[in-house]
């Protein structure tokens, strides 16, 4: 598998991703830096990678990082683009944790995070909206959406297993049909 | 100590496999665990550990960094952040590079097919949570408004726009 990235590149936009994706919803910032701005991924393959990463255990940013990562680098991808996603947060969240354990700093941001709560939601939103316009097709695939964000929305089902419910489901109604 | 650190690292790595579909859902768990249980932090410096985290860049699990740092310095941070992180990210970067092998065959296009609708529907869910919690009255209800209609154009990178947020409501007092 040849490398569609250089890792350097991985490296610098992982790296700014990781600095820059704030306030929740931080997959959408993903969507925007290698799907939107750099077209290194197409959109489903972008859903295939989150897909996995929100089934598999562990942080789903992290995950998903480390996927887009895979697929773009192969193993080396994957660490460092990772690797580029964690520390520049890290670092920050270490640094703040030296202040409010020695210096007495306390977080009094609520109104800035309100206000930074509420863009995400618009982020998210958008971001939502772009990956269902280019990548859902056929009525059983919006069955199956539509019904997880039932579950897991509104009804409060907790997400694995809204998940242990719908993706045998959604497997089944999607499987191989005759020779093609 | 020793055996303390054992036990905060095997806490934080089995809270990391009992984490799906994103942070959220084990911050309960993860609050019961290092308060309740082990007493690493209050239940104050919980919340603004919780809060620092998600003032912060990246995923909100880095919350471990200040559980570890104030239950162990900083190789406790260092421990704790890595058991939360470094085992997923292996499973994960080997189901990846293993699946890129699989993913020509018929079953395995169908199984991609069936996944992708629960990716966007856990993606919409989401929106739907963070909605709920995010906006509460018509402040808020426009920022998240004027996002997507900034968002849509394309011209302004998503975290000037949060950042700018983040300002307008710190200025109003939301």
């Amino acid at each position: 598998m040849t490398d569609r990235v250089r890792l350097s590149r991985i490296v610098q936009v992982f790296g700014w991703t990781g600095l820059t994706s704030l306030g929740g919803g931080r997959s959408a910032y993903f969507y925007d830096a290698v799907v939107m701005r750099r077209a290194w991924l197409k959109s489903h393959e972008f859903i295939q990678d989150l897909t996995l990463s929100q089934l598999l255990p562990g942080p789903s940013f992290n995950n998903l990082g480390v996927a887009l990562g895979v697929r773009l680098a192969g193993w080396r991808g994957g660490a460092w683009g990772a690797l580029a996603l964690l520390v520049p947060g890290a670092l920050i969240l270490l640094g703040l944790t030296l202040l409010y354990f020695h210096v007495g700093f306390t977080p009094n941001t609520a109104s800035a995070m309100h206000g930074m709560g509420a863009a995400v939601v618009g982020l998210v939103f958008i971001t939502t909206a772009r990956m269902i316009r280019a990548s859902m097709r056929g009525g059983r695939a919006i069955v199956v959406a539509a019904a997880i964000f039932v579950l897991v929305g509104p009804l409060h089902v907790n997400t694995g297993l809204g998940v242990l419910i719908m993706v045998p489901l959604s497997l089944w109604l999607h499987r191989p049909r005759g020779r093609s | 100590m020793i055996l303390d650190l054992a036990r905060m690292t095997w806490t934080f790595l089995w809270l990391s496999l009992i984490c799906v579909g994103g942070g959220l859902g084990v911050i309960p768990e993860l609050q019961r665990q290092v308060v309740d249980r082990f007493h690493w932090v209050t239940a104050r410096e919980f919340l603004d550990g919780y809060t620092l985290s998600q003032l912060t860049p990246g995923p909100t699990m880095l919350v471990s960094i200040f559980v570890g740092y104030r239950a162990h310095g900083i190789l406790g941070a260092f421990l704790a952040t890595a058991a939360m992180f470094l085992p997923t990210a292996v499973l994960t970067a080997v189901i990846t590079r293993h699946w890129a092998t699989l993913r020509d065959r018929p079953w395995a296009r169908a199984c991609e097919r069936g996944l992708a609708p629960i990716g966007i529907g856990l993606m919409a869910a989401g929106v739907y949570t963070l909605a709920r919690s995010g906006i509460h009255d018509w402040a808020t209800g426009s920022l998240a408004l004027i996002a997507v209609a900034v968002l849509s154009t394309g011209w302004l990178p998503p975290v000037l726009l949060v950042l700018g947020a983040g300002i307008v409501g710190w200025l109003m007092g939301l």
